[in-house]
């Protein structure tokens, strides 16, 4: 054993650094070396044993929503969970018979929309509140962090009737606008990120004669581009998802986006799950591509913000 | 300077000089409008909305409303489904709470406790139950919960175990929706707890580790303090924002069914809306809702000590 001290477990020895002081000399080894090394093993068989475990749970579903998109019709109720023989039928008819494209396409201008949407209202304020807060800051605040705590569902009746009202039932503003609900998390996040940018290079900036509108633009939204990224991300997920609104504001088959279009392969003269499944696939792989370009980002979101 | 501090941190306005007094106040405001304003619209109008709403008769397919005072409230206490749909509503926030605090937070420790490729691996994997399709996730547990040939009931056959009809039996519908949906709170819950803990200095640990303390006294005594703020602000947040998901998943499996068992207020307050266009009795429950959910936040900040700074 290089090092009895317990920090060996982890992978980042170096930050022990055994070589500039003997660790046995700070830390004797509480526990004879052969018994540490079995209770090591043991520890690390639990750790993944339990990790394990909730992987499976939760990766299950999805699996199986995968398995049962290349099953053929008759296969589906099979026992045998693997795809076997495997078939692309159901991909063909979710995009042939149902407007798969169509409501994929609606489901990227909804989010992608209602994301920057989000982010021109969010930024300059979190700017305003990072960086120069005016005398009522606290009760802005407020104002904001009580939006986060409504449900959004219980606002669905007067946004329903606004959003008729405006004539904007089956448009993009009827299903984007309504969205900018959820501001307020973008601006509190936001306002953390901003907060953490170093106040000596904003300094330079200023020094330098930028104003605030310029510093913003040349100097903090540069910086900021990895949590902007992060937020994107997260509103994009949470946009894309979005189930009961645009199945009440824009219910037709032409008109609606992809999670409520999903529930029109599920009619009272028979259910089409393999090609629903299909297309459940196809609605989920741009989410799962854009997590895992940016997956660290995602965690990183919410880096600064009032978790810690 | 003036501008330096105010720009790169600095509070104050008060130093700044008299002639930008009036554009240095004023700015703030500016930048502060767009979002303001569309909180008032998208928001509280509508909260004050609702309020409103409910003391109207308005049927959604007829032209005028009529003011009938407090009669949708009234109509709503004596509706035994609403008193059921709230109680389940309870049983649906407990039931939820170790999956949005708890479990996620021992997944989250010991993804923290070995950085590293695979645990980035497990990280990744956990995240997806959130981007898996709403409808889809239901209809996959359709099928794994099938009475007589879903995976699960054959796995409960290979312990000798019974099938039942998970879904199909008031006892025990609510909990099989609360375990559905408690994948994708358990997923989101588990990246923002690893975002708590990556704000961990673990150089503090090293040093703590040297002094001899062993890896439960570390896990006791450092990293468990360190995410008691995120425990606390995520198991309210669940009572907030878990509903969409528990609402998809009853839309298409139960429909509130059997026998109203997994029915709940934000369901109720759907189909008084969309199903029976309703719109005053809608907003009546949509009022006891958002009230509700105030008192019970309120309380819940005000037990755990943590008024002032709630997310900001």
């Amino acid at each position: 054993m290089s090092s009895p001290s317990r920090t060996d477990a982890r992978p980042a020895p170096a930050l022990v650094a055994p070589t500039l002081v003997a660790p046995t000399q700070l830390a004797p080894a509480p526990v004879p070396a052969r018994r540490g090394t079995g209770r090591r093993i043991a520890r690390t068989v639990a750790h993944h044993a339990f990790l394990l475990a909730a992987v499976a749970v939760m990766v299950l579903p999805v699996l199986w929503a995968l398995a049962v998109s290349f099953k053929t019709p008759g296969g589906v109720f099979d026992e045998n969970p693997l795809p076997w023989p495997a078939t692309l039928d159901n991909y063909r008819v979710a995009t042939q018979d149902f407007p798969v494209w169509r409501l994929l396409l609606n489901t990227t201008v909804m989010a992608a929309g209602a994301t920057l949407l989000q982010l021109l209202f969010a930024v300059p304020g979190a700017y305003a509140l990072a960086r120069f807060p005016p005398r009522g800051h606290r009760a802005v605040e407020a104002l904001i962090v009580v939006t986060l705590l409504v449900p959004p569902q219980s606002l669905i009746i007067p946004l329903f009737l606004m959003v008729t009202e405006l004539g904007w039932r089956n448009t993009y503003p009827g299903l984007i606008l309504p969205q900018l609900v959820g501001t307020g998390l973008a601006v509190m996040l936001l306002r953390d990120h901003i907060r953490a940018v170093p106040a000596t290079v904003l300094g330079a900036a200023v020094l330098d004669g930028a104003r605030p509108g310029e510093a913003l633009r040349m100097v903090v939204l540069p910086l900021l581009r990895p949590a902007l990224g992060a937020v994107s991300i997260l509103l994009f997920i949470t946009s894309w998802n979005e189930y009961l609104w645009p199945s009440l504001i824009a219910p037709g088959m032409e008109d609606t986006t992809i999670q409520p279009g999903l529930a029109f392969f599920l009619t009272q003269e028979g259910s089409a799950y393999g090609p629903l499944l299909a297309g459940s696939m196809l609605a989920t792989l741009p989410v799962v591509a854009a997590y895992l370009l940016a997956s660290r980002r995602v965690t990183d979101a919410f880096m600064h913000s009032g978790l810690r | 300077m003036t501008q330096l501090s105010q720009v790169a941190g600095g509070r104050g306005v008060s130093h700044a000089p008299p002639s930008g007094r009036l554009r240095d106040r004023a700015r703030p405001w500016l930048y502060l409008a767009p979002v303001i304003v569309a909180l008032l619209v998208w928001v509280y109008g509508p909260l004050v909305f609702t309020g409103v709403l409910s003391f109207m008769d308005w049927n959604l397919t007829a032209p005028h409303p009529s003011w009938v005072g407090t009669d949708n409230y009234t109509l709503l206490t004596d509706d035994p489904r609403f008193g059921e749909a709230v109680r389940n509503t309870l049983v649906y926030a407990a039931a939820m709470l170790p999956f949005a605090t708890l479990v996620p937070m021992a997944l989250a420790v010991a993804l923290w406790k070995r950085p590293g490729r695979v645990s980035n691996v497990y990280r990744t994997l956990l995240f997806l139950p959130v981007v898996l399709a709403p409808v889809a996730t239901a209809v996959v547990w359709q099928f794994l919960l099938d009475p007589l040939s879903g995976l699960v009931n054959v796995a409960l056959g290979w312990f000798g175990l019974d099938p039942r009809n998970w879904l199909g039996d008031p006892s025990s519908a609510l909990y099989v929706i609360v375990l559905i949906t408690a994948l994708k709170v358990v997923a989101l819950n588990t990246l923002l707890f690893g975002a708590a803990l990556a704000t961990l200095d673990r150089g503090l640990l090293e040093a703590a580790a040297l002094d001899g303390a062993t890896e439960w006294d570390i896990t006791r005594h450092l990293v468990l303090p360190h995410l008691r703020r995120a425990l606390v602000l995520l198991g309210l947040l669940s009572l907030v924002v878990t509903w969409p998901w528990i609402f998809s998943n009853v839309a298409v499996l139960t429909q509130g069914g059997p026998d109203g068992s997994t029915d709940n207020v934000y369901y109720r307050m759907f189909l008084y809306a969309f199903a029976f266009f309703d719109a005053g009795t809608a907003s009546a429950a949509a009022v006891v809702i958002t009230a509700g959910l105030a008192v019970v936040l309120g309380l819940g900040l005000l037990l755990t000590g943590r008024r002032q700074r709630v997310v900001t």
